[in-house]
């Protein structure tokens, strides 16, 4: 016979044992149920990154063939079924931009941008977003944060075409100052190379720092030294900063490099004029640094090409009393010994020489706002006088250098 | 009236009562362990399966203008229609009330074919692209497996009953990816209070749930947030217009939902057969013609809506169509939550607003994100008048405290608004319109508690001293005149506590007293008689209770099968009296009620 005790001993020793016996029957039933559904978790999450693939693919083509608003949808659902992966969001941001969805690709950068603001790539989409929406400041600030971003791959390159794209920017918007020190910057810190020494030379050029473009034009002609291209850039600034004998020179090669390479690259007509006038203006340019006997011919040589067309301007007023006051004045001028004097004279006499030069480029100047604009050699004289300063390039193309020296 | 004759059971009855009270609360902490991580398998699981459906029956990108937009929830409606005619009968509706009605209904019971019919026909609905969300199933579906886990364990039914709101705050908590705001949900919608007996399970449950729940989605929050900020302090007006515009908005959905529902309800049995066929194929009208994002729970939307991807006439077209279509699904008695849709609307009220704002003030106005979140809130607090759970699922979903002003401020005002416009909140026009009378938790949580202080009388009473001798107590006694109209004495006694002693045990004390220096009769000394002992040592070590004015009213009704009367002390001063209070006076003010 038990007693109470025994039975409730009893009882609750069952009681235990039931429990027990129903807490390991649940472990049981909930790692079983663990098992499943990560068994069907993973391949739920294989077909979920199957069609993420297969969407961002389509998406990619569609961006590739120029058919962003495709590649928007199909990038979408690339993104519903992989959200937050970083390559389908930057193609998507990209796709958007190139859609013209300038805001809502901002703002989708700009989401990008918080979770990574040292990123390069998306700096550079921001401050292309910025451009368009005319937005100056933002732009220059993501530029900057691009140049100074983290780039994947060969960051150094990257890095110095942001930096000429800002600099492009800048000579946009007119603040050359700070395109040029982005270039020099730009071309200082990356390697010899010549699309890049070409693409920096004439960004500078456009930025109004001809001495420098044609430090990079040499650069590059050291690297391929019959570049048509080259040659022509460098012949052309030459000529624009009022070196004609280094225009002619790279000018000539230019022909000389067209005439024996491929009839494809036969120099332009617009080339071989600007040859011709390079090499006439050197006939013509009285430079004070040439010997007194040549600096006298080139002068006498402007004196009858300024007087004829004065004399031809002052024809188309007859009778004479309604000559204009201008020209009635230079033919004053040309009365005194500035006009009238010889070679001898001349010779002796370098203020003459000035006040001679000084006479033919008032002349040319004069007659053109009375006359319109001239042709053949008066044009040429009147060119000269509106560069009363033209520059002095050094020649060889292996030094580098900058020289700056001026009349 | 000795208290000791009180005692209602034996030593060994009440160890044996207090080792199963012990046993059932250690298995209802193990067991909330349980249930929330099975709770989670399943959510994730039920998660898998419409995301899977919606994939094989509406393609990897319904776009407009795709026939089977329209085809596949129509012949899904049908199916549905039939299975919860046929097989699932429990399955409809959202779950909220479903599950409020087993605790208050079914003890907690929740069967299982509910459970699998719940979770095959929500997602089913889901997947064809029903206008619902996941996270009201999700909820059934933990209270479920709740209900069916506490069965096995023979617990007692008092203890069964809790474990409904306990499965239900981890299947939430696994929904939303966010333990706090699914355990104040649970508080504030389905228990209606801060019960600290289930408080622990249910916090318990809610992160194993969410636990097993980032085990498999990961920790990111459900939407990914981009910046979310308050700019400037004026922008606070903004989403004062926002809250005021939920509270509007709420309103519609409201009364969309309370107008259509009954009326569906009431056509013939074969009427109500086609209806979830017809609101498919009128929901996959709106998807082909334009705006399939309104089309099943709508998350991608959100998210997108969040990143500034749609216009803001778009915003708006995309509320309205949502409203629409969730009452077509809802009122159909297609299974489905109400949970996403309502994020959905505000989501994109939201933003819709944060647009206006960011083009008129671009330099006063945060990301349109921060709107976008806030109008999630604000639906949450004025459609389903949870204002505590809007306010913290808006920081949890968004991981970020720097909103949590805007987020104040336009909550309260779309509740507050709402409440205006609107008094009865949805889910009790649901369970009035499915003819059930469940608690409504908005009145419970308004309802003030009656206090002792409300039913606290002066002190009419003689009152002794406990040090006194029987003979000192005895003259003071005789101070008091007749006594008949006070049925007790309080006596306060040397350790600050009182002792409510009845005439009958007075006069029992009295008359062993000594006779006084009268020289009236000797009687013989008990111990009892003692005459160095004092009054409140004859008494005894017993004490009345102590009670304090602001404590519940119904506290006191315990104690009056001992007491008489109930001395009410003060909190700060330990013993003094504040007043009595007897059990006609409770009642009586419980009656004024």
């Amino acid at each position: 016979m038990l007693t109470d005790f025994e039975k409730g001993s009893i009882a609750k020793r069952k009681l235990i044992l039931r429990d027990s016996l129903a807490i390991f029957s649940l472990f049981f039933a909930t790692v079983l149920l663990f098992a499943i559904t990560l068994f069907l978790f993973r391949s739920f999450t294989a077909h979920r990154a199957g069609l993420a693939q297969l969407w961002s693919d389509r998406g990619r083509e569609a961006l590739q063939a120029g058919k962003p608003a495709d590649a928007i949808v199909d990038l979408r659902t690339a993104l519903t079924y992989s959200p937050g992966t970083r390559a389908y969001e930057l193609l998507l941001a990209q796709a958007l931009a190139e859609a013209g969805h300038t805001d809502e690709a901002y703002q989708y950068f700009m989401g990008l941008w918080v979770a990574e603001p040292g990123d390069g790539f998306i700096n550079l989409q921001l401050a292309r977003l910025a451009r368009t929406r005319n937005d100056r400041q933002s732009a220059v600030n993501f530029y900057r944060a691009s140049i100074y971003g983290t780039w994947e791959g060969d960051g150094v390159a990257r890095r110095s075409e942001v930096r000429l794209e800002l600099a492009r920017f800048l000579i946009d918007q007119n603040d050359l100052a700070a395109a040029r020190l982005e270039l020099l910057i730009a071309g200082g810190n990356a390697p010899d190379e010549f699309n890049r020494d070409m693409n920096t030379a004439d960004l500078l050029r456009q930025a109004h720092d001809p001495i420098n473009a044609w430090t990079y034009y040499l650069k590059a002609l050291a690297q391929r030294p019959g570049d048509p291209a080259a040659l022509e850039a460098a012949g052309r600034l030459a000529y624009q900063v009022g070196d004609y004998a280094n225009a002619s020179r790279l000018l000539a090669r230019l022909e000389a490099e067209s005439a024996a390479g491929d009839s494809a690259l036969s120099t332009a007509s617009d080339d071989t004029i600007l040859l011709e006038k390079a090499a006439r203006l050197q006939e013509l340019l009285p430079s004070p640094a040439l010997p007194a006997r040549e600096r006298v011919a080139h002068i006498l040589a402007g004196r009858i090409i300024a007087r004829q067309r004065l004399s031809a301007c002052s024809a188309q007023f007859n009778p004479a009393p309604k000559l204009p006051s201008a020209l009635q004045a230079l033919n004053a001028t040309w009365a005194g010994p500035e006009g009238s004097a010889g070679a001898a004279t001349l010779l002796h006499d370098s203020a003459l020489q000035d006040s001679a030069v000084q006479l033919i480029y008032d002349t040319e100047t004069q007659t053109e706002m009375v006359c319109g604009m001239p042709t053949g050699d008066d044009a040429l004289l009147l060119r000269l006088a509106t560069t009363p300063h033209p520059m002095s390039l050094p020649e060889s193309e292996g030094t580098g250098g900058t020289t700056d020296s001026r009349d | 009236m000795n208290h000791r004759q009180f005692a209602a059971h034996t030593p060994a009855a009440d160890g044996a009562a207090q080792a199963a009270a012990l046993r059932e609360e250690r298995l209802l902490l193990l067991l909330s362990i349980f249930i929330g991580v099975i709770a989670g398998l399943l959510v994730v699981a039920f998660h898998m399966a419409f995301d899977w459906l919606s994939v094989l029956m509406r393609g990897s990108s319904p776009q407009p203008h795709q026939l089977r937009l329209i085809v596949v929830p129509t012949i899904s409606g049908l199916v549905i229609a039939v299975l919860v005619r046929y097989v699932f009968p429990e399955a409809r509706g959202s779950g909220v009330n479903q599950t409020k009605a087993a605790l208050y209904i079914h003890n907690g019971y929740i069967s299982a074919r509910t459970v699998i019919g719940k979770f095959l026909l929500s997602a089913l609905a889901l997947g064809a692209g029903f206008s619902s969300g996941p996270e009201d199933p999700s909820l059934q579906i933990g209270a479920g497996v709740a209900s069916q886990i506490s069965r096995r364990f023979g617990l007692s039914r008092e203890r069964l009953r809790v474990f409904a709101p306990i499965g239900a705050a981890a299947g939430l908590a696994a929904a939303f990816n966010a333990p706090i705001s699914a355990i104040l949900f649970v508080i504030e919608e389905v228990i209606g209070n801060w019960s600290a007996a289930v408080l622990g399970s249910i916090v318990l449950s809610a992160i194993s749930g969410v636990v097993v729940a980032r085990w498999f989605w990961g920790a990111e929050p459900m939407f990914r947030i981009p910046t979310v900020n308050l700019v400037d302090p004026r922008e606070l007006l903004a989403y004062a217009v926002l809250g005021v515009t939920g509270g509007v908005a709420s309103l519609a959905f409201t009364k969309s939902v309370g107008w259509l529902r009954p009326l569906l309800r009431r056509q013939s049995a074969t009427s109500q057969l086609l209806q979830p066929a017809a609101a498919g194929f009128l929901v996959g009208c709106i998807g082909y013609f334009g705006l399939p994002q309104v089309m099943g729970a709508g998350y991608e939307a959100i998210d997108a809506a969040m990143h500034s991807q749609f216009t803001v006439q778009v915003l708006l077209l995309l509320a309205v169509f949502k409203i629409i279509a969730t009452t077509l699904s809802f009122s159909s008695g297609t299974p489905g939550g109400m949970f996403a849709p309502t994020l959905f609307v505000g989501a994109m009220l939201g933003a819709a607003i944060g647009s206006v704002e960011h083009h008129f003030f671009p330099h006063l106005t945060g990301s349109i994100a921060s709107y976008a979140l806030v109008g999630m809130g604000v639906l949450f607090a004025a459609f389903l008048r949870a204002p505590l759970t809007s306010v913290f699922m808006v920081l949890e979903v968004s991981q970020n405290y720097s909103i949590i002003l805007p987020v104040i401020l336009a909550n309260t005002i779309a509740y507050l608004l709402s409440r205006i416009l609107q008094p009865v909140p949805v889910f009790e026009i649901f369970t009035r319109q499915d003819g059930l009378d469940l608690p409504s938790m908005e009145e419970q949580r308004e309802e003030s508690d009656l206090h002792l202080e409300d039913a606290l009388h002066p002190v009419t009473v003689p009152v002794l001293q406990g040090g006194v001798s029987l003979l000192a107590a005895a003259d003071a006694l005789a101070q008091f005149g007749d006594l008949s109209a006070a049925p007790v004495v309080l006596v306060h006694c040397s350790d600050g506590l009182w002792y409510a002693a009845t005439r009958a045990e007075m006069d029992s004390l009295l008359a062993t007293a000594p006779p006084d220096a009268a020289g009236e009769e000797s009687v013989a000394l008990t111990p009892a008689a003692d005459p160095s002992l004092t009054l409140e040592q004859r008494l005894g070590p017993e004490r009345t209770p102590v009670l304090f004015p602001d404590l519940p009213l119904a506290s006191a009704l315990p104690h009056f099968q001992r007491w008489l009367l109930l001395p009410i002390t003060n909190r700060a001063v330990r013993g003094a009296l504040e007043g009595t209070v007897s059990q006609d006076d409770v009642l009586k003010r419980y009656q004024q009620r």
